[in-house]
C-alpha cells in the first residue's frame, strides 16, 4: 500500500478528484437551464464530474500498473520562488518598485546553491532595477509606484 | 490589373522615407519589448499606443503593425530560450523550441522561426492583397455552430500535444476547460468560480497562467536538480540551420503557412488555433512522431509559420469589415478611431493609400524582422549561456512586471505565484501543462458558441450536422480522435492477447 | 525618509523635474482611470479629451486602463482614491447608470462616491437588422414580433449592456418579445448580425454607420430625439410610433467625492474648454459622438433620471446579471 502512495498516478488522480469535487461543490447552485437556454451551471457540472471520473481512473491505474514514484519535493526552491513572487506583490504597493524588486531578486536567488552576496551580482541588481524603472515606468508608462505608500507618496 | 496598380500605390506609400522609418521603429520596439517575458503583443501595443497618436494615420498604423509582428516574434524568442510563451500561439513553439535550446540548438530554433515567419508573412501578404474581400465573406459564413465545431476539432487536436499518458492529457484538458470558465458567463452575466473577488470577474488572464505554470514552474523544476544540471545548456552547436535542417523544415513551413492563412481569417478565435493546428498536423504526418516534444525542428517550423501567417491574415476581417478578430486588432481599430478613421468596409475604397500602404508595409516589416533578428540570434544565445543562477531571478522580475502590466493589478502577480506552485506540482506528477492551456483558451469560447448556437436554433441540436462547414469539422474531429485512440486500443488488445497466449 | 527618497532617486537615475508652475493645482501629472481596456469608447473619449486638457492644465495626463467587472473594478478604486484632483475617471453609461440598476452589490455608489464633473459625449443607438430580415421599418418589425413571439434573435454586446437594456425597453414599450443573444462586446455581435446568424440589434451609431452605408446592415430607426444628419431619411423611434425609447450611450468624467472647490473649478473649466474646442469636436463627430459638455449640476440631475429609468427596465423585464 505504501508503494501506491508514492506513485505519480495516484497523486495526480487525487488532485483531479479534489479539484473536480471542489468545482462541483462551488458550482452546485449555478442554474442548469434547459437545452435551448443552457444555464451557467451546465458546463461546470459536466466538466467537474468528468474530471472526478478521470481522477478515479488515474488512482485505479496506480494500483494495477507499474508507475514512477513522485520523488522528493524541492521545498526550498518551491517556497522561496513562490514566496518571493507573492512578496513582490505586497511590497510593490507599500514600499514601491525599487524595494520590491530588490527583495524579489534576493529572496528568489537564495533558492540557488550558488547564492552568495558578491560585488558583481550587486552591481547587476542595481542595473536591473534601474533598467526596469527606466523602461517600464518612464518609457512604457506602466503605473508602478517607484516609491510606495510608506514613503508618503 | 487593378491589384497591380493598387500594389504600386501601396509601394509608394510604404517606401516613403518616413514610413520606412516608422515601420523599422515599430518592428524594433515590438521585438525589444516582446522579448521581455510576460509582455506579449497585446500588452506591448496597449502600452505603445499613445506613442503613435502624434503621427499621420498611415504611419501610425504601419508602426503599430510593425510592433505587432515584432512583439509576436519576440514572444516566440522567449518561448524558445526560456520556456516562457508570452501569448497563446507560442505555447506550442515552447514545446519543441525549448527542448532544442536545451540541446544547444537554440540558434537553429530561432533561425527556423525567423525563416518560417518570413516565408509565411510573404505568402500571407500576397493572399491579403489579392483575395481580401472574398476571404472576408468566407469569414462571415462562420456562425456560432461553425465556431463550436471548430473548437471541438481544436480540443481533439490538443490531445495530440501531449506526449505522455493519454489519461493525463484528458485530465489536464478538462482542468483547463474548468479554469477557463472562471469569470463572468457571457450568456447570462453570472459570475462563476470567482470566490466573490471582483478581480476575477473577467476571468484569469492567459499570460498569468502561462507565466506561472511554464515560467515559474520551470524555474523551480530546474533548481530542484541544480547540482546535476548546473550547466543548463550543452555547448552551442552552430547558429544557422544546416542543409539537412532546411530540407526538413521546408514542408512544415509550407503546411504551416497554408493552415495559418486560412485560420487567421476567422474572427472568432481562429488565429490562435493556427499554431497548434500546425503542430498537430506535423506530428500526425511525421514518420517519427515520438521525436515531438523532445526537440523536433518540424515542431518549431510549422507552428511558427502558421502563427505568422495567421497574424497577417487576421488583418483581413479588420481591414475589409472593421471586425477585430483578436484583442490586438481591437486595439488597431481603437487606433484608427483615434486617428479619425472609421473602420469598416469603406476603408478600402475611401482610404486606398492607408489600406494598400499598410499591406505592403507588412511585407517590408517582415523583411526588417528577418534582417533584425538573424544577427541578434547570436546575442540571445550568448544571453542564455549566462549562469542560470543569475538568469532566473531576472526572468522572475520580468514575469512579475509583465503580469502586473496586463491589468495594472498586483492581484495578477499573486495569481501567477499560485499557478507557479501548481506548475511545479504538475511537473512532479507528469501532468503536462500544454493541453491544459489549450483547454483554458478553448473552453470559454466553446461554451459560448454552443450555448449561442442552441439559443439561435431554438434548441435544435441538428444545426451542427445540417450546416456543411460545421459537419465537416465534426467529422474531421471524429477521424482525428480515432487515429489518436487507435494505437492505444491496439496496444491494449495486443497486451490482452499476450496474456492469453 | 527624505534621505531614502533621494538615495532611491539616485539609484534609479530618475530626475524628478517638474516644470516650475505657479503654486496650486496641478503640480504633478494627473491620472485618468478608464475602467475598460484600451481601444474602447471610454478609452477613446479619455484620450481625445485629455490630450487637449494637457495644454490648459500644463501637466501631463496619464490614461490608466483598469478593466474588470463591467467597469466596476476601476470605478471602485477611483471612489476610494484621494479627492485631490490627481485621480479622475472616464466611464460609460454602464458604469454610472446601468451597473447600479443591475447589481445588488457594487464597490461604489455613483451618486454618493463621486464628484460628477461632466457628461462629455453621447451617441444614439440605432435599430439595425440583417438586410435579409423581413421587416423594413419599425411598424413592420413590431407586427412581425407579435406574430412570432420569442422567435426573433436580438444580438447585444453582453448581458446587462446598454444595448441589451435598450432592446428590453423596446419590448416593454411595444408589448413584444424576442430572444436576447448576448456576445462578448459589440464587435462579435455586429459580425454575426452582418453574417445573418443573428437578426436584429440595437447598436451605437458610430459602431455600425459604415456597415449601414455599405449596405451590410439595414437601418430601421434611431433612438435620438432628432434625426441624424448622416442618415436624414431614418425616422426617430418617436416618429416611427414608439414612445419612450430615446436612448443615448454616454461617456462622463468624475472624481472621488470631496474635491476642493478651486480644483473642481479648474477641472470643469479645462474640461469644457477642451470638449468645445473645434478639433476635439471634429474628432468626436467623425466617430459618431456628439459633444455634450454638461455642467456638474446638469450631470447629477441627468444621472438620477437615468438610474431610475434603467432600474424600472430591469425590474419590469426581470433582468438579472448576477447571483
Amino acid at each position: 500500500m505504501s508503494y501506491v502512495l508514492q506513485k505519480k498516478d495516484f497523486w495526480a488522480g487525487a488532485l483531479y478528484i479534489a479539484l473536480g469535487a471542489a468545482a462541483f461543490w462551488i458550482g452546485r447552485d449555478y442554474p442548469m437551464g434547459s437545452s435551448v437556454r443552457m444555464g451557467a451551471g451546465y458546463f461546470p457540472a459536466v466538466l467537474s464530474v468528468a474530471l472526478v471520473l478521470i481522477g478515479f481512473a488515474s488512482v485505479a491505474r496506480s494500483f494495477f500498473q507499474e508507475g514512477e514514484a513522485v520523488g522528493a519535493i524541492a521545498w526550498k526552491p518551491l517556497l522561496l520562488i513562490v514566496g518571493a513572487t507573492a512578496l513582490f506583490g505586497v511590497l510593490l504597493q507599500t514600499l514601491g518598485l525599487a524595494v520590491a524588486l530588490i527583495v524579489l531578486v534576493l529572496v528568489s536567488a537564495a533558492a540557488s546553491q550558488h547564492f552568495r552576496i558578491e560585488l558583481k551580482a550587486s552591481i547587476g541588481l542595481v542595473l536591473l532595477v534601474a533598467f526596469c524603472a527606466l523602461v517600464f515606468v518612464k518609457g512604457l508608462g506602466v503605473p508602478l509606484p517607484l516609491l510606495g505608500s510608506w514613503f508618503g507618496e | 490589373m487593378e491589384t497591380l496598380s493598387n500594389l504600386w500605390l501601396g509601394l509608394e506609400t510604404a517606401l516613403s522615407f518616413w514610413n520606412l522609418v516608422y515601420c523599422m521603429i515599430g518592428v524594433f520596439l515590438g521585438t525589444a519589448i516582446g522579448v521581455l517575458p510576460g509582455l506579449g503583443p497585446v500588452a506591448t501595443i496597449a502600452m505603445l499606443l499613445p506613442v503613435t497618436f502624434g503621427l499621420p494615420p498611415v504611419s501610425a498604423l504601419i508602426m503599430l503593425a510593425g510592433i505587432y509582428y515584432g512583439a509576436q516574434y519576440g514572444g516566440s524568442t522567449t518561448a524558445i530560450l526560456v520556456n516562457l510563451p508570452g501569448e497563446s500561439s507560442s505555447v506550442v513553439t515552447a514545446l519543441d523550441g525549448y527542448q532544442m535550446a536545451r540541446q544547444g540548438k537554440a540558434g537553429t530554433a530561432l533561425a527556423t522561426a525567423a525563416i518560417g515567419s518570413f516565408f509565411a508573412g510573404t505568402v500571407a501578404t500576397i493572399l491579403l492583397a489579392i483575395f481580401a474581400p472574398p476571404l472576408a465573406d468566407l469569414a462571415l459564413r462562420f456562425g456560432p455552430a461553425e465556431y463550436f465545431s471548430l473548437m471541438v476539432l481544436g480540443l481533439v487536436a490538443s490531445i495530440v500535444l501531449a506526449h505522455g499518458s493519454l489519461l493525463h492529457a484528458f485530465g489536464m484538458i478538462i482542468l483547463g476547460l474548468l479554469l477557463g470558465l472562471i469569470g463572468t458567463d457571457v450568456n447570462s452575466g453570472t459570475t462563476r468560480f470567482t470566490f466573490g473577488l471582483p478581480q476575477m470577474a473577467d476571468g484569469i488572464g492567459f499570460v498569468v497562467v502561462a507565466m506561472g505554470v511554464f515560467g515559474i514552474g520551470e524555474i523551480i523544476g530546474n533548481l530542484e536538480n541544480e547540482s546535476t544540471r548546473t550547466v543548463m545548456l550543452k555547448s552551442v552547436t552552430g547558429l544557422m540551420p544546416t542543409r539537412d535542417d532546411l530540407k526538413r523544415i521546408a514542408a512544415p513551413i509550407l503546411r504551416g503557412t497554408a493552415l495559418g492563412s486560412m485560420l487567421g481569417i476567422l474572427p472568432g478565435g481562429g488565429a490562435m488555433l493556427a499554431s497548434f493546428a500546425a503542430y498537430t498536423l506535423e506530428k500526425k504526418v511525421s514518420k517519427t512522431p515520438e521525436r515531438f516534444g523532445k526537440g523536433a525542428i518540424e515542431g518549431v517550423a510549422g507552428p511558427e509559420s502558421a502563427n505568422n501567417a495567421g497574424a497577417q491574415t487576421s488583418f483581413i476581417p479588420m481591414l475589409t469589415l472593421g471586425i477585430p478578430s483578436n484583442p490586438v486588432m481591437a486595439l488597431m481599430i481603437g487606433a484608427m478611431i483615434m486617428q479619425g478613421i472609421q473602420p469598416g468596409p469603406s476603408v478600402m475604397t475611401e482610404q486606398p493609400v492607408l489600406f494598400w500602404g499598410l499591406i505592403v508595409s507588412m511585407w517590408i516589416g517582415n523583411l526588417f524582422l528577418l534582417v533584425l533578428n538573424l544577427p541578434l540570434i547570436g546575442l540571445w544565445v550568448r544571453m542564455i549561456s549566462v549562469p542560470y543562477h543569475f538568469l532566473y531571478p531576472a526572468i522572475l522580475v520580468f514575469c512579475a512586471i509583465g503580469v502586473f502590466s496586463l491589468n495594472n493589478a498586483t492581484f495578477d502577480v499573486y495569481l501567477m505565484a499560485i499557478f507557479g506552485f501548481l506548475g511545479y506540482v504538475f511537473r512532479k506528477l507528469d501532468c503536462e501543462p500544454a493541453p491544459m492551456l489549450l483547454g483554458f483558451i478553448l473552453g470559454p469560447m466553446m461554451e459560448e458558441h454552443l450555448r449561442r448556437a442552441m439559443l439561435i436554433s431554438k434548441g435544435d441540436a441538428t444545426v451542427f450536422l445540417s450546416r456543411p462547414i460545421s459537419a465537416t469539422m465534426l467529422i474531421l474531429a471524429l477521424v482525428l480522435l480515432a487515429t489518436v485512440l487507435a494505437p492505444v486500443v491496439r496496444r491494449k488488445r495486443e497486451e490482452a492477447f499476450q496474456e492469453e497466449g | 525618509m527624505t534621505a531614502l527618497k533621494l538615495l532611491s532617486a539616485a539609484i534609479l537615475g530618475v530626475a524628478i523635474s517638474a516644470p516650475a508652475l505657479a503654486a496650486g493645482y496641478p503640480e504633478k501629472p494627473v491620472t485618468v482611470v478608464v475602467p475598460f481596456p484600451a481601444g474602447g469608447a471610454s478609452d477613446t473619449t479619455a484620450r481625445v479629451t485629455t490630450q487637449k486638457m494637457q495644454e490648459s492644465l500644463g501637466q501631463p495626463i496619464v490614461v490608466e486602463n483598469k478593466p474588470g467587472a463591467n467597469g466596476s473594478l476601476g470605478a471602485g478604486q477611483v471612489a476610494k482614491a484621494k479627492p485631490d484632483g490627481y485621480t479622475l475617471i472616464v466611464g460609460s453609461i454602464g458604469v454610472y447608470a446601468i451597473n447600479p440598476a443591475l447589481y445588488k452589490s457594487l464597490p461604489y455608489d455613483p451618486t454618493k462616491d463621486f464628484d460628477l464633473l461632466t457628461v462629455a459625449v453621447r451617441t444614439p443607438n440605432v435599430l439595425v437588422a440583417n438586410p435579409s430580415f423581413p421587416a423594413n421599418n419599425v411598424q413592420e418589425l413590431v407586427a412581425y414580433l407579435k406574430k412570432n413571439p420569442e422567435k426573433v434573435t436580438f444580438a447585444s454586446s453582453g448581458a446587462g449592456s446598454s444595448d441589451h437594456l435598450t432592446a428590453a425597453l423596446f419590448w416593454q414599450k411595444t408589448g413584444t418579445t424576442g430572444v436576447h443573444v448576448p456576445y462578448k462586446g459589440g464587435a462579435p455581435a455586429i459580425t454575426d448580425l452582418i453574417g445573418g446568424h443573428a437578426e436584429v440589434s440595437f447598436q451605437n451609431l458610430g459602431a455600425v454607420s459604415n456597415h449601414i452605408k455599405a449596405g451590410k446592415l439595414k437601418l430601421l430607426a434611431i433612438t435620438s430625439d432628432k434625426r441624424n444628419s448622416a442618415f436624414p431619411d431614418t425616422p426617430t423611434m418617436k416618429e416611427a410610433g414608439v414612445e419612450g425609447v430615446e436612448v443615448y450611450s454616454w461617456q462622463a468624467v468624475a472624481a472621488p467625492k470631496g474635491l476642493p472647490a478651486d480644483v473642481k473649478g479648474k477641472l470643469e473649466q479645462s474640461l469644457t474648454a477642451a470638449l468645445n474646442s473645434p478639433d476635439v469636436k471634429g474628432k468626436f463627430s467623425d466617430i459618431g459622438f456628439e459633444v455634450v459638455a454638461s455642467t456638474s449640476g446638469q450631470f447629477s440631475e441627468f444621472l438620477g433620471q437615468e438610474i431610475n429609468r434603467w432600474k424600472n427596465v430591469v425590474e419590469t423585464g426581470k433582468i438579472t446579471a448576477d447571483q
